[in-house]
């Protein structure tokens, strides 16, 4: 006998005074047309309305998102910001993200749990200490905190480090990057689409959509298993589908979709006080606020569109973690899991606006960097969506620099990923 | 210890051995085969920790580690299940996530402030003002967390394992379904591998003292795990708990060792061509006020400590329960002597008609549509009220110990990380498999059955099943398991019960016991719009904390949808995610496998003090010199003649008619212009003009080259070749020498001098040229390849010799140079020398922003070639003659101050235009040089370039001159002489 829960219950007024419990985002009926249609309901769909709701008056705005917000890679990152990256555009890019998070959250009036622990990458040879050299006089270049460090102070900057000769990697040096930290991924999904809401934009979950509408050179709007929706701008911001959905006017996009894998451990006590990475064992860890160890970065070579975990990932990550952090040998793994990151060849994202089609924004191959850019990626594409004019600091991130052989430096080596290139 | 009951058959202890053990300090002592929580529990340990959020105080629930109620410190190591872990002689076990001690915890008035604390609270409070998130932030931090680890104590992984084994069935579960699985395979004479989780087979007939066919259950499944141990088709795994089911039929377990086993913990995985999954059910936990207080337990957590354990659960018992089992437990326990005052069952019809009788005439009051409603006393229950489902009607009783559950779940984890769907199942209650992964079957409780003989059955046919899947014929026996089945009960009645009766709220009325979600966070998830259990799970935090899924999994999904009153058979599980029982990094990692390649010189060059750095898979001599500065080293190759280790290097034969176009299509030159005894130089590029490798090529003979590449590229290059020659079906060979073979460099100007004394080989600047190729004899008539080459800018012929004869060509070399005072010299000499020279490594002067054409070797590119398709053609030709591009150049530092280091940036006013790829300060030259990748603006010689090292708060800027990057004999003349 199930039992139907008494009206009462729901909503006692004990529960109602505490914390106001109205939906954080309200249900909005399916209009048959909007001026903006935003496909994908992770933090840059959600954000782009946001801003476009905000700071633009464009409220005539729809977020498309085929499962739940915050679903795909949203929702399965392991929320880690920074700006330390190795190319000038994209410092500022991501160094302006940085900056936003606490004016969001106060925006937002939603603490999206910014913990500011700072983000230590591991030299484990002298090219990488080379290359930390330059990501760090970039970035210092820039007004952006960063410096190098030896072992001995990577030691005392994370005492659970090994820095003796034992690890197969042994560890050369460090860059610290004090700004960075960790954000909890799932309230920046909530909290945008609350302000997203707020402000005037719908928020459609369970609409999947399966073609788009064009007209000549014009996009003029959306088929979706819930019928067709007619708009004037379209943007594609899905994350790891992007490149399925742009298929759907023709246009083959240079990313490959995938797998990347994350995981995390048993919460424990606060001993990892800033996000540890290394790039010789493909590992990063980090301990939420919540205790637990949170780990990844390695990604399977294959394209494809799984988001299954394997064996050996977890494996792998075992291994890593065990060298340069030993004391986590005793530590047990609670949870892996798996999402999509749709990567290009030179590992920068696309942001483009009227291409192939005029009114067709997108927003796309942000690979494994789509959380810490999420929010200000969302302001500077709405304002491209509004202005119809790409703001300066979106420029080098146009498509055609594909077409032009003019690749963004984030990666110094000529990318494995996806097909032979 | 307390005196226990009395011997009985079904127990797992060893009587005769005590074990001493001290918990929080005290001295306690346990008995052999007890587990660590129930050895505490028969001590009198009652709060074994307090919870996440709000430190109420947790007891022992369960024996399998549903739940982090039993998470202690076991031997310095946080977060130990008591409930799994066998009691071992001088354990010290204290207790987690508390203030004090367990039972005062300082803490534990947080529980009093639940009402602030609703479902999302995190999100709404503490950000404002900004400035005192950071103290917040802090409380959270050191508030949440379970066990503490000490990060300076050293684990011992020594005796850390793995196996990885192949089956043609395998077993998930040891239960009586199982082990008929198990057995029917083994019968088709397939080998299969069963893994049981506890130490012993019989999943929960092994306490059951009913009869079925005249024979005690417990009796009959022994009987059987004696037929199992013996079937020497069966490898059995006990202890062995499965991690996940992966892909393609793959299972990870690990496995704890037994006493005296070589092995602690041992990582599994099993890949199998069927698999049989018989995981069974847990409880479901019944949802009422205070339903996780300690005293409160699972029906067969009270049933084995008496049975298995022979402990006395409780002095004065109230059931409430919701199946069968339940009141056959509430039996038992009462024929053991023990004081249950009275039964509540949660279905008011299709209970066992015996059992009530039983029940009945054993004077225990049984109360059918009744359900705990709340249960009383602080740190422990004293006492319980029991409440018609309807809530019309109340009693309490005095008691310390409840026993509490809604009937069972189905153990889904197994099944649904293979990607098996599930629904539930309205008559059995539980969430069944509705579509099964292809060549997996399910059998035993987990289906729905209760009967003994439908289990078995279920199991026998679901074994045969696989078997067929094996391709074996079975139909026979599988027709007649079939038909037997069909005469047994099938699927019972099983309970729906959502929540005890009285809820209100449910302020205290626990979904999952990890996180503190109550019934009351769901409403309020749900009312904020996180009304599907996958969001509920995220914004309430429900099954994200050790215990994972096992407590609140099916609950949650069922109070979701009474909620959101939609039908509860549309309910959903929320997605289970491996491992599904919590994995130890050390047992995961297994041995330590970091393995590195060593060249055939490896031990001498150690013995001659080389400093080793990994250079991709290899492990190789960076230093010779302990200042790192190499001077002597470099020296000695400028001026006389050194000896490195290069056999890291790649070398390749391609031969075949089809060799050369091979050829041709990865490299960039015109290689129809390699010639018999000649070395050429040349690149390869990927499709986007980036060079991806370059070496040199020889032709041996017709339609037989001979090649070097990278250390790198080397483990690629045979992939490369085919990969951009798939569709032209050309008649090749192409084989990897580079493991098989050693590579000496003799550098310098002494180099012909020290050569010729071990070769009679004329190896005159006439009879061998500059980049000429010859195999020459050495010593006592080794053969040798030698290229004439000058990667560092000096005379040099590199001797590539078989990987056997490596040691004796250098100590022959080594003994013929003593007159020259030879030494050997490092990579990071090496790479001093060539960077003199102005030579690239593929990687440190070039990226992916650059061509080949960028970084001056647009020289090699045969851009006439449109014939053969060379990789990266196309886009070498589309920027060619582009504008805006990045490209290297050579540069000078003459001012004194700032020492230039690798990785320096060049800027122009607010922007950066370049970096340093390479620096050094030159012996030869006296002056800082290097090599940096500017935009093309800055490029033309002499330009004067703006330098920045920016490492920290400094910034220090100077100015470097644009230059050729052939800073050292740009001539070539010692090359060439």
């Amino acid at each position: 006998m199930s039992l139907k829960l008494r009206n009462n219950q729901v909503k006692s007024s004990e529960t109602r005074a505490i914390c106001g419990l109205e939906r954080l985002w309200g249900t909005s009926p399916l209009k048959s047309h909007y001026d903006v249609v935003l496909i994908g309901g992770g933090i840059h769909g959600l954000a782009t309305a946001y801003y476009l709701a905000k700071e633009h008056g464009i409220k005539d705005v729809a977020v498309l998102e085929r499962r739940y917000i915050g679903y795909g890679g949203s929702g399965r990152n392991t929320a880690i910001v920074r700006a330390n990256q190795r190319t000038q555009e994209n410092v500022k890019l991501y160094d302006e993200g940085l900056k936003l998070w606490p004016k969001l959250i106060d925006e937002l009036d939603f603490n999206l749990m910014f913990f500011n622990c700072g983000n230590l990458n591991l030299a484990h040879s002298e090219a990488a200490v080379s290359a930390f050299r330059l990501a760090v006089s970039t970035a210092n270049f820039c007004n952006v905190q960063s410096e190098l460090l030896d072992p001995q102070q990577c030691k005392e900057l994370v005492p659970a480090l090994d820095i003796s000769d034992r690890p197969y990697h042994p560890i050369h040096g460090g860059m610290y990057h004090g700004p960075g930290g960790i954000v909890r991924h799932d309230a920046v999904v909530w909290g945008l689409a609350k302000g997203a809401f707020k402000h005037g934009a719908h928020i459609h979950q369970g609409v999947e959509v399966l073609g788009i509408d064009t007209d000549g050179q014009k996009i003029t709007g959306v088929q979706t298993n819930r019928g067709s929706i007619s708009c004037n701008r379209l943007a594609v911001m899905a994350g790891g589908y992007s490149a399925s959905v742009c298929e759907m006017v023709g246009m083959e996009l240079p990313v490959h979709p995938l797998t990347i894998q994350a995981m995390v451990t048993q919460p424990l006590k606060p001993f990892l006080h800033h996000v540890v990475s290394s790039g010789a064992y493909h590992c990063y860890a980090n301990q939420t606020l919540k205790g637990e160890v949170a780990t990844g970065a390695h990604m399977d070579p294959q394209v494809n569109y799984s988001t299954t975990p394997t064996a050996w990932y977890m494996k792998h990550q075992a291994e890593a973690l065990c060298e340069f952090l030993p004391c986590l040998k005793g530590v047990k793994f609670m949870r892996i899991w798996a999402g999509l990151a749709d990567m290009t060849p030179d590992m920068a994202p696309i942001m483009d606006g009227n291409v192939m089609y005029d009114g067709l924004f997108i927003d796309v191959g942000w690979g494994y960097f789509g959380f810490k850019s999420g929010p200000i990626t969302g302001k500077y594409m709405a304002e491209f969506i509004a202005d119809d004019e790409a703001p300066d600091i979106l420029k080098p991130f146009a498509l055609n620099r594909f077409l032009e052989n003019r690749y963004m430096g984030e990666t110094a080596g000529a990318t494995n990923y996806g097909h032979w290139n | 210890m307390r005196a226990r009951l009395p011997e009985f058959p079904t127990q797992h202890i060893d009587r005769g051995q005590e074990i001493s053990f001290s918990y929080l300090g005290k001295r306690m002592s346990g008995l052999g085969g007890d587990s660590v929580a129930v050895a505490m529990y028969d001590n009198g340990v009652r709060i074994f920790s307090r919870s996440l959020k709000y430190h109420r105080p947790r007891g022992l629930y369960s024996l399998d580690g549903e739940s982090a109620n039993t998470l202690m410190n076991i031997d310095g190591i946080p977060n130990e299940n008591a409930e799994k872990r066998r009691l071992r002689d001088g354990m010290e076990v204290s207790a987690q996530n508390v203030r004090g001690r367990p039972d005062t915890d300082f803490y534990s008035f947080i529980n009093w402030f639940d009402r602030f604390m609703p479902a999302g609270f995190y999100y709404r409070m503490f950000h404002r003002p900004y400035k005192l998130w950071p103290f917040f932030l802090n409380r959270i931090r050191k508030m949440a967390g379970v066990g503490t680890l000490d990060i300076h104590r050293e684990f011992d992984d020594s005796r850390r394992f793995e196996i990885f084994l192949n089956a043609d069935v395998a077993v998930i579960g040891g239960g009586t379904a199982g082990m008929n699985a198990a057995l029917a395979a083994a019968g088709q004479g397939l080998r299969v591998c069963l893994f049981e989780h506890r130490a012993w087979l019989g999943g929960h007939m092994d306490w059951r003292v009913v009869e079925f066919e005249d024979e005690p259950l417990f009796e009959r499944a022994r009987g059987l795990a004696k037929q199992v141990e013996a079937n020497t088709q069966i490898r059995l795994f006990t202890q062995a708990p499965v991690t996940g089911i992966w892909g393609n039929k793959l299972i990870t377990a690990y496995q704890t060792g037994k006493d005296g086993e070589y092995f602690d913990e041992r990582y599994i995985e099993c890949r199998a061509k069927s698999v049989v999954v018989a995981s069974g059910c847990i409880e479901r936990p019944l949802v009422c006020n205070n339903n996780e207080r300690p005293g409160v337990m699972q029906v067969n957590t009270a049933w084995r400590l008496a049975r298995t354990y022979a402990i006395t659960p409780g002095k004065r018992i109230v059931f409430s329960i919701g199946d069968d089992l339940g009141l056959e437990a509430a039996l038992d326990l009462a024929e053991l002597g023990l004081k249950v005052l009275a039964v509540a069952d949660a279905r008011s019809d299709k209970q066992n008609a015996d059992l009530l009788t039983r029940l009945q005439s054993a004077g225990i009051e049984y109360l059918p549509g009744w359900a705990a409603s709340n249960v009383k006393g602080g740190k422990h229950v004293r006492g319980v009220e029991l409440s018609e489902l309807n809530g019309s009607q109340t009693c309490s009783f005095k008691c310390d110990l409840l026993v509490a559950s809604a009937g069972q779940q189905a153990v889904i984890g197994p099944l649904s990380t293979a990607g098996a769907k599930f629904r539930y199942c309205t008559e059995t209650g539980l969430f069944q498999p509705t579509e099964m992964p292809p060549k997996m079957f399910s059998a035993g409780r987990m289906t729905g059955l209760t009967h003994p003989g439908s289990i078995d059955t279920s199991g026998t046919i679901a074994g045969l099943e696989a078997a067929a899947a094996c391709d074996r014929d079975v139909s026979t026996n599988l027709d007649a398991a079939r038909r037997a089945a069909a005469k047994l009960p099938g699927e019972t009645k099983g309970c729906d019960l959502v929540y005890g009766p009285g809820i209100g709220a449910g302020r205290k009325a626990f979904i999952c016991f990890d996180g503190d979600g109550t019934f009351k966070n769901a409403v309020q998830s749900a009312s904020q719009g996180f009304d599907a259990p996958e969001l509920a799970k995220r914004f309430g935090g429900f099954g994200l904390g050790p215990g994972q899924y096992q407590v609140p999994g099916q609950n949650l999904a069922m109070a979701m949808s009474n909620i959101n009153g939609t039908p509860i058979e549309n309910s959903q599980f929320t997605t289970v995610r491996p491992p599904l029982v919590p994995l130890t990094l050390a047992t995961c990692v297994g041995p330590r496998h970091n393995i590195y390649k060593q060249t055939p010189l490896h031990r001498d060059q150690k013995a001659r003090g080389g400093i080793f750095r990994n250079a991709g898979v290899w492990r190789r001599a960076r230093y010779f010199s302990p200042d790192l500065d190499c001077r002597p080293e470099i020296r000695n190759v400028r001026e006389n003649v050194g000896l490195l280790d290069g056999s890291s290097l790649g070398n390749f034969r391609i031969y075949g008619p089809d060799a050369l176009r091979a050829l041709q299509r990865v490299y960039v030159s015109n290689m129809e212009k390699s010639r018999e005894g000649r070395c050429k130089y040349s690149a390869m590029c990927n499709e986007t003009g980036n060079i991806v490798d370059d070496g040199v090529v020889t032709k041996v003979a017709d339609d037989n080259y001979y090649f070097t590449t990278t250390s790198n590229r080397a483990g690629i290059t045979i992939e490369w070749f085919r990969y951009h020659t798939r569709f032209d079906d050309w008649d090749f060979k192409l084989v990897n020498l580079t493991d098989s073979m050693g590579s000496i460099n003799v550098a310098g100007p002494n180099a012909r001098n020290l050569l010729q004394k071990v070769t009679k080989e004329d190896l005159s600047n006439e009879a061998f040229p500059y980049m000429a190729y010859k195999e020459l004899i050495v010593g006592d008539g080794v053969s040798a390849r030698c290229l004439r080459l000058g990667f560092v800018g000096e005379l040099s012929f590199e001797l590539h010799v078989a990987a056997s004869h490596s040691q004796y060509v250098w100590d022959l070399l080594w003994e013929a140079g003593q007159e020259f005072k030879v030494h050997p010299f490092g990579m990071e000499a090496q790479n001093c020398l060539r960077a003199e020279k102005g030579h690239v490594i593929v990687g440190t002067e070039s990226e992916q922003r650059v061509t080949l054409l960028d970084i001056g070797l647009g020289f090699l590119w045969d851009s006439n070639d449109t014939s053969s398709n060379k990789v990266g053609a196309p886009a070498l030709r589309a920027c060619e003659n582009q504008q805006g591009r990045m490209k290297l150049v050579g540069f000078r530092v003459s001012e004194s101050g700032v020492t230039p280091l690798d990785g320096d940036i060049v800027v122009d006013g607010n922007d950066i235009v370049g970096y340093v790829c390479t620096t050094r300060i030159s012996e030869s030259l006296d002056c800082s040089y290097g090599m940096a990748l500017v935009k093309d603006g800055y490029a033309t010689r002499g330009e004067k370039i703006r330098m920045c090292q920016a490492l920290g708060k400094r910034h220090d800027e100077y100015t470097a001159t644009v230059v050729p990057p052939q800073f050292y004999d740009p001539d070539g003349q010692r090359l060439r002489t």
